[in-house]
């Protein structure tokens, strides 16, 4: 059993304060599927590369068991959007899938317009499962495309190939009426008028959410360790998002968050409700959660993260191995790694951190409903940032303008330490 | 008082440890007070592992190898020998000239394999120079790449003393110990002086005790100096009444009286350390001298930086550790100044680089400053239109052109050892430096080259560079010489539109076009990308002479941001804040720190 990451413990005192919510905030549930069949050289997630069979039965147990005590933080609540992510979710057969579901559906009041999403890879096995995932109850999925050319699938490491990419992209859509493909630009030898070929023809798919991300070289990653050579400078990087973006917006996608384009009632439930600082359980090795107690604080969880850990976690029986803050008592759950009460000084960051992504940004009184901080907290440093021409001034918004948009890090490092220029 | 403590000055041996750093002067001293029975091998232990915290004892600082030793020589007879420490360093040659006065001989130790080095040699000419016995160990010998024979023949030549019977040792092996307390005894001369004339006694050293005040390290050179005697220092005319006398064994042991030609400590309830300057006199009020001993120099600082803290508020904190650190170094000057770029902040004035750096590294290390240091600048004498002369310590304050009629720099004269193999580089660096040759000699292996530079060339990158060229091997000593007119120049840096002041240096003019051009390039590569274009220009006057643009960051905002996991983005964003944390903002501009220092480091990367 690998130990659990040490988790920062500060000792309650008198001084610490842990904001709530005066009601909690909507309710997610996101799902950890934490195996791969080979890890990409470019992520950074909590994934594991797939040996032999996975351990399907020893897993939805594991899940269920885990989602069981996690009810229990959030009873009479109900969910309003599901989400496998991973690894590769798609990797699970379509019945372990279904039981899933159905240990949610069990255990928790779930909405019945409920957005149900699936990461999926492109892929025979994927297109084969589709109407399964269907009947199991998922109502849209999410396709790992990445890339429609050889050399950037290549570059990137995946595993499938652009026309398998298309094919799954287009029986995704006959199946299911709300469809997103990821896409990574800024790989090497890239070139704007490449992006933009590649563009287009996802969107002649038919797809109507699109996640298009830049290549980022994270730590802890075979792209950091060794990177790839070629990689475009910032000027072609500049054509490249500017080609990728002209295309999305030219069929009529909005750009509503740094990375996420969407044609009207396309946008990912799921996604908004982190940006609008929803909460959500986290099932599964690793997976994160975000708990508001009206009157009592806002709880972040973290599961044991290998997946061996995790699925023999319910046999110790034993407490969380870290939890901080407030009276814990509620946290019983085996599964559970590290938990810590959010404090007030570190809320407005938080909140700013998800809601500034997006284009829009909330209304302004969401920051004091899913907080319970009042805007005075961040008022000063609002103002400021607004005389820079940063975010909006404007009495009913919290967000971000373009330029601001684009320097996003610089802005939210005002709301880090209150004592900042 | 006993009889037995009143010694003969027949029986009494001054003398100091001439060496190069690394050279193993603390282990020779170490073992010639484990020798003489003054610490037990425990204490020596002690010694050893922490020199700085044995010396708390009886409320007294001591310093680290100043010691009064009992010896009983082979004649059979006990002498009194006074080991005076000296400090090592360039920078603290008048110090290292006091504590020679003091001293009627000084065992030069040279590195049996490493030879002669420059600073050796100056230190030892100065020993010459005082009439001082300079009595010749050959350390390390037991290292297989001991060439004693070579090692002699380089002292005889270089510094020109007999060194045909000097003496073979290890400090660190215990080789050779006795046999240089012996030579000690029988070539140092005993010290001269009157024990009735009015007492005159030079202050070899003087620091700041937290308990007692400032405590001084004295040779009483005529007459002697009691308990309850009323003191005068000549130089400042402080009177203090002495509260304790003694002497370090290297422990503090108080005694009723130091007596003429002895070594040892007083304490007068002084309060600052300004009114004991190293190289005074002292003398009774009752009785005073007239004359003070000769070579009181009032220590002046050569090289300024502005020090200012990261965090403006600060300020005041970092005005509390000057403070502090001037109790105990009389040499450290400081007056508050302002930086348009860095706010309020201080102008400091040093004895040369290494006290520059030393006085960093403790405020940062020992009072846990975060400082922002401008690059090392001389003071200039600048002549204006008027007839009016001024001394500018700060580039910034340089008068405008139009009314300065001549600018007159600081030359030092340089002397600088290096072996045979590294002379053309090191000449050629000299040149470069606008340095004017003066002599140059062989001596061996080892060539001297001597010559006259200009400091301001020197502060700024010289030693690295001499260092650089010489594969480490070249040693330098310098003192000033005197001022010269020369045609300098101010050189100013624009960032973004706006003059940096603290960025101004002064330079040549012939090397201005070059400098600003370096500059510029450096500080491209050392201020971060900003949200536009930044330009970075430097300028003589009004006129551009180079210029480069800092493009604007494209964006900074995080791709991914997903997965309800949010603690390693946030990590990932304190961690570039924290780096912003040694920033100072500059109109709209962020500068780190390292670009203050820039001109330090213009041909780096």
């Amino acid at each position: 059993m690998t130990k659990p990451d040490a988790y920062p413990v500060t000792p309650p005192n008198e001084r610490e304060s842990y904001p709530a919510p005066s009601k909690p905030p909507p309710l997610a549930v996101y799902i950890h599927v934490p195996w791969c069949v080979r890890k990409c050289p470019y992520c950074d997630f909590n994934s594991h590369p797939q040996r032999g069979a996975l351990p399907e039965r020893a897993f939805v147990a594991a899940l269920a068991e885990d989602l069981a005590h996690e009810a229990a933080l959030v009873s009479g609540r109900t969910v309003t959007s599901i989400f496998f992510g991973g690894g590769t979710p798609s990797l699970l057969s379509p019945d372990a899938i279904a039981a899933i579901l159905q240990h949610v559906r069990a255990t928790l009041s779930v909405a019945a317009n409920a957005e149900v999403t699936l990461e999926a890879n492109p892929g025979a096995t994927e297109i084969a499962a589709l109407s399964a995932w269907r009947d199991a109850g998922v109502n849209r999925v999410s396709i790992g495309v990445q890339s429609l050319d050889p050399v950037g699938l290549a570059e990137l490491g995946r595993i499938h190939d652009a026309p398998t990419a298309e094919r799954t992209v287009a029986a995704a859509l006959e199946v299911f009426p709300r469809v997103n493909a990821d896409l990574i630009y800024g790989w090497p030898g890239q070139t704007p008028q490449g992006a933009e070929a590649e563009v287009m023809r996802l969107l002649a798919l038919g797809v109507a959410h699109v996640s298009a991300y830049e290549l980022t070289i994270e730590p802890n990653t075979p792209f950091a360790a060794a990177p790839p050579a070629g990689l475009p400078d910032e000027t072609r990087l500049g054509a490249i998002e500017a080609a990728v973006h002209a295309v999305l917006a030219g069929a009529g996608f909005s750009r509503y968050e740094v990375s996420a384009f969407a044609k009207p009632d396309h946008r990912a439930r799921h996604n908004l409700n982190y940006w609008t600082f929803g909460d959500y359980l986290g099932i599964g090795p690793g997976a994160h959660g975000k708990i508001s107690f009206p009157g009592s604080g806002i709880l972040r969880t973290r599961k044991r993260a290998h997946p061996n850990d995790y699925l023999s976690a319910g046999q110790h029986r034993n407490r969380p191995d870290r939890v901080q803050g407030l009276d814990t008592s509620s946290v019983t759950n085996p599964y559970t790694a590290a938990a810590h009460w959010v404090q007030a000084d570190a809320l407005p960051f938080e909140f700013l951190m998800n809601a500034l992504r997006l284009a829009e940004g909330v209304p302004r009184p969401l920051f004091t409903e899913r907080t319970g901080l009042p805007f005075a907290a961040i008022a000063d440093t609002w103002e400021r940032l607004a005389a820079r021409g940063w975010v909006v001034d404007d009495a009913a918004r919290l967000a971000c303008t373009p330029l601001g948009w684009r320097y996003l890090n610089t802005v939210l490092e005002a709301f880090l330490d209150p004592m900042v220029c | 008082m006993g009889l037995f403590s009143l010694v003969t000055m027949d029986h009494i041996r001054n003398f100091s440890i001439i060496a190069h750093i690394d050279h193993g002067k603390s282990t020779l001293a170490d073992r010639l007070i484990q020798l003489c029975g003054g610490l037990q091998d425990r204490e020596m232990q002690d010694r050893v592992l922490d020199s700085m915290d044995i010396e708390r004892e009886r409320g007294i600082t001591i310093k680290a190898q100043t010691a009064t030793l009992q010896y009983r020589a082979k004649d059979g007879k006990v002498y009194e020998l006074n080991l005076i420490d000296t400090p090592g360093h360039v920078d603290f040659s008048y110090e290292v000239s006091r504590s020679l006065s003091a001293c009627e001989g000084a065992l030069l130790v040279v590195d049996a394999s490493q030879g002669v080095e420059a600073q050796t040699v100056a230190n030892c000419y100065l020993a010459i120079d005082l009439g001082v016995e300079v009595v010749p160990v050959l350390n390390k010998i037991d290292l297989p790449q001991a060439e004693p024979e070579r090692v002699k023949e380089e002292i005889e030549e270089v510094i020109g003393i007999p060194a045909s019977d000097a003496i073979a040792a290890s400090a660190k092996n215990g080789i050779g110990i006795e046999a240089i307390l012996e030579a000690v005894v029988a070539r140092v001369p005993p010290p001269r002086g009157n024990p009735e004339a009015p007492t005159r006694a030079l202050v070899i050293d003087s620091w700041f005790d937290n308990y007692v005040g400032v405590v001084m390290l004295v040779r009483v050179v005529d007459g002697r100096l009691a308990r309850g005697d009323t003191i005068r220092l000549m130089a400042t005319g402080a009177e203090h009444e002495i509260d304790k006398v003694g002497v370090f064994t290297p422990k503090g042991v108080e005694r009723e009286s130091l007596e003429c030609g002895e070594v040892g400590f007083v304490i007068a309830g002084i309060k600052l350390l300004s009114e004991a300057k190293v190289g005074d006199t002292v003398t009774l009020a009752a009785r005073p001298a007239a004359e003070p001993l000769p070579g009181f120099r009032e220590i002046k600082p050569q090289v300024f930086a502005g020090l200012y803290p990261v965090e403006s508020s600060e300020y005041d904190q970092l005005r509390e550790a000057l403070e502090k650190l001037k109790l105990n170094d009389a040499a450290l000057q400081f007056e508050p100044e302002t930086s348009q770029a860095l706010g309020f902040g201080f102008r400091c004035g040093f004895l040369g680089l290494l006290h520059m750096e030393i006085v960093q590294e403790r405020l940062e290390r020992e009072f846990d400053q975060d400082l922002i240091t401008t690059a090392p600048s001389v003071v200039y004498e600048v002549v204006t239109k008027k007839g009016e002369v001024l001394r500018v310590e700060n580039p910034a304050k340089l008068p405008d052109p139009g009314q300065i009629e001549a600018i007159r720099e600081p030359i030092i004269a340089a002397t600088i050892f290096v072996p045979q193999d590294y002379v053309g580089p090191v000449l050629t660096l000299c040149n470069q430096k606008r340095g004017v040759q003066q002599d140059m000699r062989y001596h061996g292996r080892q060539v001297e080259v001597r010559f006259d530079l200009p400091l301001n060339e020197v502060v700024l990158d010289f030693f690295d560079k001499l260092k650089s060229v010489s594969r480490g091997y070249a040693s330098l000593d310098y003192e000033f010489k005197d001022y010269r007119a020369a045609d300098l120049v101010k050189l100013d840096i624009l960032v973004n539109g706006e003059r940096v002041d603290a960025l101004s240096v002064i330079v040549h003019r012939s090397s201005a076009q070059q400098r600003g051009r370096e500059l510029v390039v450096k500080l491209r590569q050392l201020i971060p990308r900003q949200m536009f274009d930044v330009p970075i220009q430097a300028a003589i006057g009004s006129h551009i002479i180079a210029r480069e643009t800092i493009k604007a960051l494209r964006k900074n905002v995080l791709a991914k941001c997903y997965g309800g996991d949010i603690t390693r983005k946030k990590k990932l964003l304190e961690k570039q804040k924290a780096g912003k944390k040694r920033m100072k903002q500059v109109g709209s501009v962020e500068i780190p720190q390292e670009a203050f220092l820039a001109v330090l480091r213009t041909d780096e990367g």
